[in-house]
């Protein structure tokens, strides 16, 4: 803000510290192995519509069907990935699947990591009743196994994408409302809070300038590593069909698809391989993907590990 | 309406202080009772073991009692720099938040916990600067803004997304200007580059001269020093108090100067207030507390200072707890001149000479 020097020179504290990041994260193989699977996937959610173009003018996250027969069809030249039950497509699946995940992941991370910020900062700033009578609210929540109450939300909101976001994001927040709870008592007990109130910030000020910055590393943490975990939870109630309807480009949806077709045929349990496991091998790697890399943040962020 | 409370060379009066801390092992009286006075200009040395509520105090001034710990009872009367006269226990939140750095500031015991980790000096100056000098500042940058209105900028303020941006620009550059003069008078060698530089970049003392600044960039009335050299190397202490001296001088300052160092007291105030357990036992001007020590306790916390060639005593005892203070007058389980009736009265805060108070029976207490 008052910075004197060029933005982009190589004096400015914060390219110093992306610099640094940078480094750190190449002298590590698995967090480029990371980084590179969650920038691929980025990638292919932003090219979907080019990388397959939708034919019709309807959703484009429903998959095209090439005819109605039961039967998966293997890879060929007109299907590369082959079809699931039902002839959807499996390529024009596996890549607006990307999108349907990104969707999911990163809407139910980031309205359940807004929500526990200020549950949590705010129990956490003014400690008492207020911490009390939040805190109770969350331990309610976090009372009940996450997949069995998101299923239970689910089956009241009624099925569809819409609800297990919903569903999701009524689970997730609070175990960020803890963490940022957690956070906020450590960091207000610092004393520059009491310096930012002796010179006559307001609480707002302090929480947002002062607090919640110093709170946010482990929350880019969890966040990173919670966008895999949601998709996998979203997968599985998809899987359970609970969550998109049938012929959604959605990868546990299209996992489902294939459930009678796991075990393969007499002789040859192999026969259907790739109705399951190529939209299994997507849904896998993007959430490795974003393990490696929430990891490799907590490396790197981690101020005990880190240089000063 | 409060007029009367203060006289008419006085900054501030604490009267009657109680602050208690509910915890759960009980309720710690952490002060009790406590009176003081400091009058405009002076500095006055506060002096007490860890524990003896120096700290409560000065920061229950500012109306920041550290929870758990309530205001239970007494005042707290405050010259405004308008003149005016508040009590400042009894401000809303609002009023406390113009206070609050503008006319009463504090310096911190740990400069390095003081500053946050995550902006540079000149941020952390310039959100005491804007928060209370922003009208000033802006008068500023209307006196820069007419020459400046020509050629690409003024091309550049009509568009949207540029409005404003001028204003901005040269606030920066105004604050920036103020910051760097501040950094200038804290004897901050370089204070252009410093200006740019993180807290963990500096080293402690140039870490508490930022405080410092930070303290003094609204020029307040009332300075809080809270062991401001404690954590010092004893080149650096000198250095550092020699700074808040010139400066209090140069802004006509009232200090208040909280510290266990006698030595420090001898060389910085002008009146020293002896704390122990929640109260106030003496008060009076520098020399005389050094030569005319009245009070046991303060005789026997000259008497610990170490001294070449001569056997210090350490006060026998401990703090008392302060969940459980002692009856009476709380230094009497430690106190060599202890009598029966110290154990079931507490004396009160007396005048025995001229500017010279004391709380003990010896000395004509009631």
């Amino acid at each position: 803000m008052m910075s004197k020097t060029k933005f982009w020179s190589a004096e400015n504290p914060r390219i110093k510290e992306l610099v640094f990041v940078l480094k750190k994260m190449r002298s590590s193989p698995l967090s480029i192995v990371g980084l590179s699977i969650v920038v691929f996937f980025t990638i292919l959610a932003i090219l979907a519509p080019v990388l397959a173009p939708p034919q019709t003018d309807r959703d484009p996250y429903i998959m095209p069907r090439t005819g109605y027969s039961p039967t998966p069809k293997p890879p060929s030249s007109e299907n590369i990935f082959g079809t699931t039950e039902g002839q959807y497509d499996l390529y024009y699946g596996v890549i607006w699947g990307a999108r349907a995940a990104y969707r999911i992941g990163l809407l139910v991370v980031a309205v359940s990591a807004i929500i526990g910020i200020v549950v949590g900062g705010l129990a956490g700033y003014y400690k008492g009743v207020i911490d009390e009578v939040l805190m109770r609210l969350t331990d309610i929540i976090l009372a009940f196994p996450g997949l069995i109450l998101a299923m239970a939300f689910v089956v009241a909101f009624g099925r569809g994408l819409d609800s297990i976001t919903l569903a999701l994001i009524l689970v997730w927040w609070p175990s960020y409302a803890r963490l940022i709870r957690g956070e906020f008592l450590r960091v207000t007990a610092e004393d520059f809070v009491e310096a930012a109130k002796a010179v006559g910030c307001s609480d707002l000020r302090i929480m947002l300038r002062h607090v919640l910055p110093n709170t946010i590393f482990p929350m880019i943490i969890m966040a990173s590593l919670d966008i895999g975990s949601v998709t996998l939870t979203a997968a599985a109630l998809s899987f359970l069909g609970l969550g998109a309807p049938a012929g959604y480009s959605d990868w546990g949806q299209i996992i489902s698809l294939s459930r009678n077709w796991i075990t393969g045929v007499p002789g040859n349990p192999f026969a259907y391989w790739h109705a399951y496991i190529i939209p299994g091998i997507f849904l896998f790697l993007f959430v490795i993907g974003w393990n490696l890399l929430g990891d490799a943040l907590r490396d790197i962020l981690d101020p005990m590990i880190r240089r000063r | 309406m409060l007029t009367m409370t203060l006289a008419e060379n006085e900054q501030l009066k604490v009267e009657d202080l109680i602050v208690r801390f509910y915890t759960y092992e009980g309720i710690v009286k952490a002060v009790e009772k406590a009176n003081l006075n400091l009058r405009k200009g002076e500095t006055l040395g506060v002096v007490g073991e860890t524990g003896s509520g120096k700290s409560v105090t000065a920061l229950t001034i500012m109306a920041l009692t550290p929870t758990p710990g309530k205001v239970e009872g007494g005042h707290i009367y405050f010259r405004r720099s308008t003149g005016e006269i508040v009590d400042v226990l009894t401000l809303k939140e609002e009023g406390l938040l113009k206070i609050r750095g503008k006319e009463i500031s504090m310096i911190f015991q740990e400069p390095n916990a003081a500053l946050d980790p995550l902006y540079t000096v000149g941020d952390q100056i310039a959100e005491a600067i804007l928060t209370h000098r922003l009208p000033e500042m802006l008068e500023k940058v209307g006196r820069l803004e007419g020459e400046e209105t020509k050629g690409l900028w003024a091309f550049l303020e009509k568009l949207p997304v540029f409005k404003g941006s001028i204003k901005k620009r040269l606030l920066n550059e105004v604050v920036r200007q103020e910051i760097v003069e501040l950094l200038k008078l804290m004897e901050i060698p370089d204070p252009e580059r410093v200006v740019d530089a993180y807290p963990h970049e500096l080293s402690g003392g140039m870490q508490q001269r930022i405080v410092i600044a930070i303290a003094l960039a609204c020029s307040p009335t009332l300075l809080l020093a809270d062991e401001p050299t404690t954590n010092l190397d004893v080149t650096v202490q000198a250095q550092i108090l020699d700074l808040i001296m010139r400066l209090k001088r140069k802004f006509g300052t009232s200090v208040i100067y909280i510290t266990h160092d006698m030595g420090v007291i001898a060389e910085i105030s002008d009146r020293v207030a002896v704390m122990y357990a929640g109260r106030v036992v003496e008060v009076a001007p520098t020399m005389e507390i050094f030569k005319n020590p009245l009070h046991p306790y303060t005789r026997a916390l000259l008497e610990s200072i170490p001294r070449p060639g001569l056997s210090f005593k350490a006060i026998p005892g401990t703090v008392p707890n302060l969940v459980n203070p002692p009856s009476g007058c709380r230094f009497h389980p430690r106190c060599s001149y202890a009598m029966e009736r110290c154990s079931r009265e507490t004396p009160e805060l007396r005048e025995i000479s001229k500017e010279h108070l004391v709380a003990c029976f010896l000395h004509g207490g009631a």
